[in-house]
């Protein structure tokens, strides 16, 4: 069992789902790692946006209220902190905040930097994980370290009715 | 509803609220009640409303009934007022509401990026008109001509701030400044609007009772 093989096949399981769209930097461009797991897509599934995490985590949020499933992708950890304002304080929130009568779901997906073959230095390396965890009380948060763990956590991302973070690395790809 | 019935319905929460009956903040307005109600001649049923933590003229001008936002209220909601069957929707964060009716906007064009029918209505205070997530989602709907209506309402303030002086930037101009974006790139479905109005309200409560 291959790391980036199955994260792949999560990939794929997610387009299949008839209402997906991925957006967010570089899934119609070239650019990073992620671009690679999008680009057999049809493009009718694929939104590049503007580099504005924020305006994508909400984004995400309101495509999710008109009955999109939103993949929004972060090809760095330290990307999607740019985000936490919408995910902490709306999508985590939402349902509370409407008294359950909407709940909108979102899929994020975070890359912790990979350190080989190249270094990127203080900033791509970090990880982040423990602390959405600790911030979070209706999104799940699942770090996947292991081939083992990536079907489940992208089956669960599909079947579950809670938003979900999943948080990959690169030097694993 | 008419200016009026918004101005009693606003007194009779500022009544309740000074008898230390509601245990959660509320944000009233005075003053805009004439503005709303010619806005939302033009906003249908289907039509999205997203509002900020001051919403509780935009929820009854949207069609919820006055007995149904004064219980909210009365529950401690007022902040973040939220009625899905009503397309409507608030948030206490400042810019934050913007990102999503942005979404929703986007969604409401087919593929061939024209328009389905419904739109959205996006209300912001002035300071948060200043902040940088509304702008970047006011420039992405220019951009991409997506149907949604932004709704500058310009008390001058945020909280107790002087928006203006602690900008240093006129609210009106920043305005004038998209609103010439969207004539230059000839939006037809992207729209904006500014009123300027004084309220007798703090930003929070009464000023009788607590300040939250």
């Amino acid at each position: 069992m291959n790391y980036k093989e199955e994260v792949q096949k999560g990939m794929d399981l997610l387009a299949e789902q008839s209402n997906s769209i991925f957006i967010g930097q570089a899934v119609e461009y070239k650019g990073t790692a992620l671009t690679h797991q999008v680009k057999n897509f049809p493009s009718s599934k694929l939104l590049e946006l503007p580099v504005a995490e924020e305006m994508q985590a909400g984004f995400a949020l309101g495509l999710a209220l008109e009955g999109y499933l939103p993949i929004s992708l972060y090809p760095r950890m330290n990307f999607i902190i740019l985000g936490m304002n919408q995910i902490i304080n709306h999508l985590d929130k939402w349902k509370a905040m409407s008294c359950g009568m909407s709940n909108p779901k979102v899929i994020m997906k975070a890359v912790v930097g990979s350190r080989y073959p190249l270094d990127p230095g203080h900033q791509h390396q970090a990880n982040y994980t423990q602390a959405f965890k600790s911030m979070v009380k209706n999104i799940d948060v699942l770090e996947l370290i292991c081939p083992a763990q990536i079907m489940p956590a992208y089956q669960k991302a599909i079947d579950s009715d809670r938003s979900i973070l999943i948080a990959e690395f690169g030097d694993l790809y | 509803m008419t200016p009026e019935q918004l101005k009693k319905f606003e007194e009779d929460i500022a009544g309740i609220y000074e008898k230390g009956k509601i245990k959660a903040p509320v944000h009233l307005r005075d003053g805009n009640e004439s503005y709303l109600v010619n806005i939302f001649k033009d906003i249908k049923a289907e039509d999205y409303v997203f509002s900020t933590w001051a919403s509780h003229l935009h929820a009854l001008l949207k069609g919820v009934s006055p007995e149904r936002v004064k219980q909210d209220i009365l529950e401690g909601r007022s902040i973040t007022l939220h009625y899905p069957h009503y397309n409507f929707y608030s948030s206490a964060i400042v810019g934050g509401i913007a990102p999503i009716a942005l979404g929703v906007a986007y969604s409401l064009n087919d593929k061939q990026n024209r328009r389905k029918g419904p739109r959205c209505f996006c209300f912001i205070g002035d300071m948060s008109f200043h902040t940088g997530i509304v702008n970047e989602c006011i420039r992405y709907s220019i951009g991409h001509d997506l149907p949604i209506v932004w709704v500058v309402e310009d008390n001058g303030k945020s909280v107790g701030t002087d928006t203006e002086a602690t900008c240093g930037i006129k609210t009106f101009d920043l305005f004038n400044q998209l609103r010439q974006l969207i004539k230059d790139y000839q939006c037809k479905n992207c729209k904006i609007m500014y009123y300027e109005y004084e309220t007798r309200y703090p930003h929070s409560g009464t000023g009788v009772f607590v300040e939250f």
